[in-house]
């Protein structure tokens, strides 16, 4: 018994270093948390409006006025992929994993990963190919990176090298509540049935130059936005994994020090019934 | 006067959401004022002033970054890259800013360094004009 009893200490021991361990990172998040959520919410009805505004814009058009409305074909897709840096966040990497495994054209599908769990992830990858890597641009979000992931991603869709360009990112719903989400940048989508305005757009000077000048930034805002979006979801996620993940570790120290309590008594016990046993076979 | 709906969006914030009667933007044609039911319009916008004209206050400045504004059924959108009111520039701040841009733009050793030290010198300098108006 006395055997056990050492296991059991052992055991405690460990759980409890983990549980520290978890504890420690859930401080972190929840610090990490408070900071990107902040960014998030104050970067969201940008993000909403320009989207908004985009597809209004998008749903007048009639198809020639410029290339950003070309039909996809047969080219291949564009993947943007958000991911996180690290892992250890509950289902966070790997719902967004799947999100791009369920899509119909994910083989032959070209990735631009963002994350450091994104690169590990595809850099590897058969079924696609890999534009770009940025490992850690959530963590220190610069305008020059985001600019060239924008550039990277128009120069393919204007050469017509990919037919679409999607963003796959987790949206940050409630600190306990994370979706991925599946957003088409490319191309402008434009309405089935043909509404009539009482006025043309104008476009001041011209829908070349005018679409030249804006979706290179509404591109770069939809990455930026998802990009922050991501993070906060990353930090939610890994807060709510390691809550849990300390929780139950309470739990697990509760069982065992009840089992341990236990094996002390039974080792008392026993060493209680050899004496007075010891003692009756003496007289 | 007649007024329209005015959206004005910065990727950190909201600047403005409300009613205005009169908007003047700096587009990459030059200078747009848009009053109330506005002909439906998209245009680039540069660095430069916007001015903002309410019904029942005085009118604002802002210093804006560029973006975009878009004019449709009564409701104007300007999305912009950066953009603040007079009142919220700090001068110093400016100042240094246009300071260190043009040092950066001494020490430029690419083409690519020398724009990018350009455009942090013209926004700059576009937030000293407006806030000395």
């Amino acid at each position: 018994m006395g055997a056990s009893m050492k296991d059991i200490k052992g055991r405690i021991k460990s759980v409890e270093s983990t549980m520290q361990i978890t504890k420690a990172m859930e401080l972190v998040s929840s610090s990490k948390l408070r900071k990107a959520k902040e960014r998030a919410e104050n970067a969201r009805p940008f993000f909403n409006i320009l989207y908004e505004t985009i597809s209004d814009l998008s749903s007048e058009l009639d198809g020639t006025e410029t290339i950003y409305t070309a039909k996809p074909g047969k080219l291949p897709t564009l993947y943007i992929v958000i991911a996180g840096d690290r892992g250890l966040a509950g289902g966070y990497n790997a719902n967004v994993y799947r999100l791009l495994s369920e899509q119909p054209d994910y083989k032959g599908a070209k990735v631009i990963a963002i994350g450091r769990k994104a690169v590990e992830k595809y850099a590897h990858n058969p079924d696609i190919e890999m534009i770009g890597e940025y490992p850690g641009l959530a963590e220190n979000l610069k305008m020059p990176l985001v600019t060239e992931i924008t550039n990277t991603a128009l120069r393919l869709f204007k050469e017509r090298k990919v037919g679409r360009v999607k963003l796959i990112f987790t949206q940050f719903v409630t600190a306990l509540t994370q979706r991925a989400t599946l957003l088409d940048i490319l191309p402008l989508s434009q309405i089935k049935e043909k509404r009539t305005y009482s006025q043309a757009m104008n476009y001041e000077p011209g829908p070349g130059a005018v679409f030249a000048s804006i979706i290179p930034q509404y591109v770069t805002g939809m990455i930026y936005g998802a990009v922050t979006e991501s993070y906060a979801s990353e930090q939610g996620a890994r807060r709510t994994a390691m809550e849990s993940a300390t929780g139950n570790a309470e739990e697990m120290i509760k069982n065992l020090s009840l089992s341990y309590n236990r094996a002390r008594q039974a080792a008392i016990t026993q060493e209680l019934t050899e004496i007075v046993s010891g003692a009756n076979a003496a007289q | 006067m007649n007024t329209f709906k005015l959206q004005i969006v910065a990727p950190d914030k909201i600047v403005y959401d409300g009613e205005a009667t009169f908007l003047l933007v700096r587009t990459t044609m030059g200078d747009i004022g848009v009053q109330a039911r506005h002909q439906k319009l998209i245009s680039p916008l540069v660095i430069g002033k916007m001015k903002v004209e309410f019904a029942d206050r005085d009118p604002r400045f802002a210093a804006i970054a560029g973006g975009f504004v878009k004019v449709g059924d009564n409701k104007v959108t300007v999305v912009t890259t950066a953009c603040e009111w007079e009142d919220e520039i700090d001068l110093k701040r400016a100042e240094a800013a246009a300071e260190h841009a043009r040092q950066m733009r001494e020490h430029s050793s690419s083409k690519q360094e020398m724009d990018r030290a350009e455009v942090k010198l013209k926004r700059a300098l576009n937030r000293i004009n407006v806030a000395k108006h």
